[in-house]
């Protein structure tokens, strides 16, 4: 979610409010449109501007396919497998400050002292985070931002957005997502260090889309149904135990409305977004820092 | 001396009563634990293959021990949800036939080869409504470990797997909210062709 802006301030305030106000646009032209996609989708109540995410979901993967796969292909190309190695280390590691604010906010007081000494190791023997270190001694990179932190403030999740250029978002994930670039050092340099951290962006989601490619019946589905779960288990700290639950109810529904013929209302219950919740927060489960869920396709690419 | 002896004796005893039990339970069916341990082993001996046995072969050798450790056609009925009452019984029957090609199909397209990634199995929780999550995850060299929580019921006396859950990401969930989709909004021969089309695809990458 850290999306370079640009370095000059005004334009980042500018920024900031053209996005507020694409959310406004969001949301009025859902209002307009929700009496038509309620009767198609009433197994999604994550997702009530579905018509236009679906366009924008479209958009966005032929700008993907046109320009940004390409450059990105040639990124990956034309740079070392260690210098992309190095890069995606040094982005990783400034996002660090915004993990040690976003602890701190959370009350994750012990995680915020570890995450500190990861971002101090690898800054100083880690030659300004090229090199992760702190992974080897047993200093693994967290992934907090600001919109868990809302979540974990029991600010509701809210609709799913798909957002131009930017891809899958909630209305919790804007504010979020502008505060996180607030505190990322990287939005305050330069254009090529924002191109670079753009491509590492999307030179490491190759996996993930490829993943979708592959798997998915409904592109735009499977890429909504994977963010939102994998948002609310980052959000939980992989603690989705209200999730397992669901599923087994899921497992019961199934069968039973597979034998008894069909019971309508019990099928209602199991909208996905309604694992939204922000309890078992404290917990002590590890997770990952990708943009995707991650896929077994990683296992052997080639 | 003597004490010491029958010490031993008791220790011994206690083993053979041990290994007896265990022998029973396989007897009597493999606990949730033993069937996610079975198709881990399984699926990390197909991938030490998998270069040598391509793409057929992989599909091959998975198609046993991904059908009798899954539930595929509970799986099957719980991803298209209640629009499984609205398919003839010769389309819930082709959907169960197509599913379990396509389940077995992604395994062996994405568990290719080989290069010391290992299962290690973390812990065993009952759910509430009579099932068992097995708690485990994935190992890759030089990569962050996947969480793999295995959902099971039980189907007769064994155990079968109804569902995955990866880093948190529920596959049934995934597909449930995919295939109600495209049944709704493009209907069931949509669907098949969009299956069809997927296995096809795993087949050539």
């Amino acid at each position: 979610m850290n999306k370079p802006y640009s370095g000059n301030r005004n334009a980042k305030i500018q920024q900031i409010i053209s996005g507020m106000l694409i959310g406004a646009a969001i949301s009025l032209s859902g209002c307009a449109t929700t009496g038509v996609t309620e009767q198609q989708n009433i197994a999604n109540k994550a997702d009530p501007y579905e018509h236009f995410n679906r366009k924008m979901f479209g958009f966005n993967d032929t700008v993907d396919d046109y320009v940004a796969k390409p450059i990105s292909d040639a990124y990956k190309w034309i740079t070392p497998q260690f210098m992309q190695t190095g890069v995606f280390n040094f982005f990783s590691n400034l996002k660090n400050i915004n993990v040690v604010i976003n602890d701190v906010l959370q009350a994750k007081f012990a995680q915020s002292a570890h995450d500190t000494g990861r971002f101090a190791l690898n800054t100083t023997m880690g030659l300004g985070g090229f090199v992760d270190v702190a992974t080897h001694v047993g200093l693994e990179q967290n992934d907090e931002d600001f919109e868990q932190t809302l979540a974990v403030w029991g600010v509701p999740q809210g609709s799913y957005l798909v957002i131009p250029f930017l891809g899958p978002s909630t209305m919790r994930g804007i504010p979020g997502a502008a505060f996180d670039t607030a505190a990322n050092p990287a939005s305050y340099v330069g254009m090529p260090v924002q191109l670079i951290s753009l491509l590492n962006t999307r030179a490491n989601a190759e996996g993930s889309l490829k993943f979708i490619d592959e798997a998915a019946l409904d592109p735009y589905v499977f890429t909504r149904e994977s963010f939102l779960q994998w948002r609310n288990n980052l959000a939980t700290d992989g603690k989705s135990e209200s999730s397992l639950d669901l599923d087994a109810e899921w497992g019961e529904d199934g069968a039973d409305s597979a034998t008894k013929g069909g019971d309508t209302a019990a099928d209602n219950k199991t909208v996905p977004a309604q694992h939204v919740s922000s309890e078992n927060k404290y917990t002590r489960q590890e997770h990952e820092l990708q943009l995707l869920p991650p896929s077994p396709s990683k296992i052997g690419s080639e | 001396m003597v004490l010491k002896n029958m010490k031993l004796t008791v220790v011994f005893i206690f083993c053979l009563l041990a290994s007896a039990n265990a022998f029973a339970q396989t007897e009597s069916g493999a606990t949730a634990k033993q069937v996610v341990d079975k198709f881990q082993t399984e699926l990390i001996a197909v991938m030490k293959n998998g270069k040598q046995l391509g793409y057929a072969g992989r599909y091959d050798k998975l198609y046993a021990p991904v059908s009798n450790s899954h539930d595929l056609t509970k799986i099957a009925r719980i991803v298209v949800g209640k629009e499984w009452e609205k398919l003839s019984e010769a389309q819930q029957q082709k959907l169960v036939d197509i599913f379990i090609r396509l389940s077995v199909a992604s395994y062996a397209h994405n568990f290719k080869d080989y290069s010391g990634e290992s299962f290690v199995f973390d812990s065993e929780e009952e759910t509430t409504r009579g099932g068992v999550v097995v708690h485990s995850h994935f190992i890759i060299p030089d990569d962050k470990p996947v969480k793999f929580d295995y959902m099971l019921k039980e189907k007769g006396n064994s155990w079968r797997i109804i569902n995955i859950i990866a880093n948190g990401v529920s596959d049934l969930a995934l597909k449930r909210s995919e295939y109600t989709t495209i049944l709704q909004r493009e209907g069931f021969d949509a669907l098949i062709a969009k299956i069809n089309e997927k296995i096809d695809n795993y087949s050539k990458l």
